[in-house]
C-alpha cells in the first residue's frame, strides 16, 4: 500500500487508482475509529451507478447506520465480499483489507477536487482543534 | 445552541418515521434547527436495518391478536419492543456540528440517560459490546440510530414502566441472554413518565450543551421550507 496514491474527501472515504480509471474506495482511518465497531455493510451490487458525493452505500456501527458517499462518479465493478462478510475488517486495516468496492471512474478530473495524504492530515489537524475548541 | 424540544405524548411508529424524515430534510437544508422529539408509541416490536425475523418469538398472527405491530426500518440494531410506559427520544440534529462523531453521539445519548437513571437513585452503565444503557446486566434502554448525511434520526428508548413482559416475545437486539428491566421494577414504584421526562431533559440540555426550547406539540412539522 503506498498512502502517497491515495485521495481522500472531506467526509473521509478514500479512493485509489488501479489502473487507468478503476479505483479502489475504502472508509479511512479516522472514519472508521469515529463509527466504532462495524457490524453490517450494505454495499451497491456491480454496475450500480454512484455519483460523486452521492451515496454509495451504509455501515452500521454501534446501533447506528450511516452513509457511505463515493468520492467520484462511475459504475461500481466489484464490491469486497470478505467485508461484507467480516465487517469488522473494515476497522482492522481500513485501507488495505477492508476495501468497500471498485469502481470505474467516469471522469478522472473529478479527482483533482480531493485530497491528497499530507492536504487531508491538514484537514484532519484544523478538524480536531475546532473539535477541541468547544 | 437552541434545541426545540416537542413532546408528542402517544403516537404510531410509523407516523412518527414520516414526521422524523420531513424534520430530517429540513434539518438538513438549515430551515429548522435542531430538534427533540419526546414520545411513546403503541405496541411495536421494530426490526433495524440488519435484523433477523427469527428473533421474534411468536407469530404475525398471534401479535395481531395482541395488537401488536410489527415495523422493518432503516436504523441500526435487530429487534426492539416498544409500548406504553417506555420515553422515546428521537434527537434531530447535525453531526457536522459535533466533530462528524457517530461513536461519541452514541455515548452522550447513553451518558444523558445514565445521568437521568441516577437522579432517581438508579444505578446504570454501558456495556462495551453493546450500545445502550444496562442495569445489573439487564438492558433499560436500547439505542438505535440512523445517520442520513449527517443528520440524526431514530433515537433511544428508556423504559420507565414498559410492561416487561411484552420482551419475552423478542430476542431483544437479537440476543437471547438479554433481559429488559425498568425504573418502576427497580424502584419498585409506579414511575411516571412525566417525571423522568423533566429529569432526562435537563441532563440532555447539560449534556449536549443545548439550550432546551419546549414547544407546543401540534406546531411540529408546520413550518413549511
Amino acid at each position: 500500500m503506498d498512502i502517497t496514491k491515495y485521495k481522500f474527501t472531506r467526509e473521509h472515504e478514500w479512493i485509489c487508482l488501479e489502473s487507468n480509471n478503476v479505483g479502489k474506495v475504502g472508509l479511512t482511518y479516522y472514519a472508521q475509529s469515529h463509527l466504532g465497531d462495524i457490524v453490517f455493510l450494505d454495499l451497491p451490487e456491480p454496475g450500480g451507478k454512484v455519483e460523486q458525493f452521492g451515496k454509495l452505500g451504509e455501515v452500521e456501527s454501534v446501533k447506528a447506520v450511516s452513509d457511505v458517499l463515493s468520492p467520484a462518479s462511475g459504475v461500481i465493478m466489484e464490491s469486497n465480499q470478505a467485508a461484507i462478510d467480516e465487517p469488522g475488517l473494515v476497522n482492522k486495516d481500513p485501507y488495505g483489507d477492508g476495501w468497500l468496492v471498485k469502481l470505474k471512474l467516469d471522469n478522472l478530473a473529478e479527482l483533482d477536487a480531493l485530497m491528497n495524504k499530507s492536504d487531508y492530515d491538514e484537514f484532519m489537524r484544523q478538524c480536531e482543534e475546532s473539535s477541541e475548541q468547544e | 445552541m437552541i434545541c426545540t424540544v416537542y413532546q408528542l405524548g402517544r403516537i404510531g411508529y410509523r407516523e412518527a418515521y414520516y414526521l422524523q424524515r420531513q424534520l430530517l430534510k429540513q434539518r438538513a437544508s438549515g430551515c429548522i434547527g435542531n430538534t427533540l422529539l419526546i414520545l411513546e408509541h403503541p405496541p411495536t416490536i421494530t426490526i433495524g436495518k440488519s435484523g433477523k425475523l427469527q428473533n421474534i418469538l411468536v407469530s404475525q398472527e398471534q401479535l395481531q391478536n395482541s395488537g401488536i405491530s410489527i415495523v422493518s426500518t432503516d436504523r441500526g440494531g435487530d429487534v426492539t419492543y416498544h409500548g406504553p410506559g417506555q420515553l422515546i427520544g428521537y434527537p434531530i440534529i447535525d453531526l457536522r456540528d459535533r466533530g462528524k462523531n457517530v461513536r461519541q453521539y452514541v455515548h452522550d445519548i447513553e451518558e444523558v440517560i445514565i445521568r437521568t437513571l441516577n437522579d432517581f437513585g438508579i444505578n446504570s452503565c454501558r456495556d462495551r459490546n453493546h450500545a445502550g444503557v444496562w442495569v445489573k446486566g439487564e438492558e433499560i434502554a436500547a439505542i438505535g440510530l440512523r445517520i442520513k448525511r449527517w443528520g440524526t434520526m431514530h433515537g433511544f428508548a428508556l423504559n420507565v414502566n414498559t410492561d416487561l413482559e411484552k420482551f419475552s416475545l423478542i430476542n431483544p437486539c437479537g440476543c437471547s441472554d438479554i433481559k429488559a428491566t425498568s425504573c418502576s421494577r427497580l424502584l419498585s414504584r409506579e414511575v411516571l413518565m412525566e417525571e423522568v421526562t423533566t429529569v432526562l431533559l435537563a441532563h440532555f440540555s447539560e449534556v449536549f450543551n443545548f439550550q432546551m426550547e419546549i414547544r407546543a406539540s401540534n406546531l411540529v412539522g408546520s413550518l413549511s421550507c
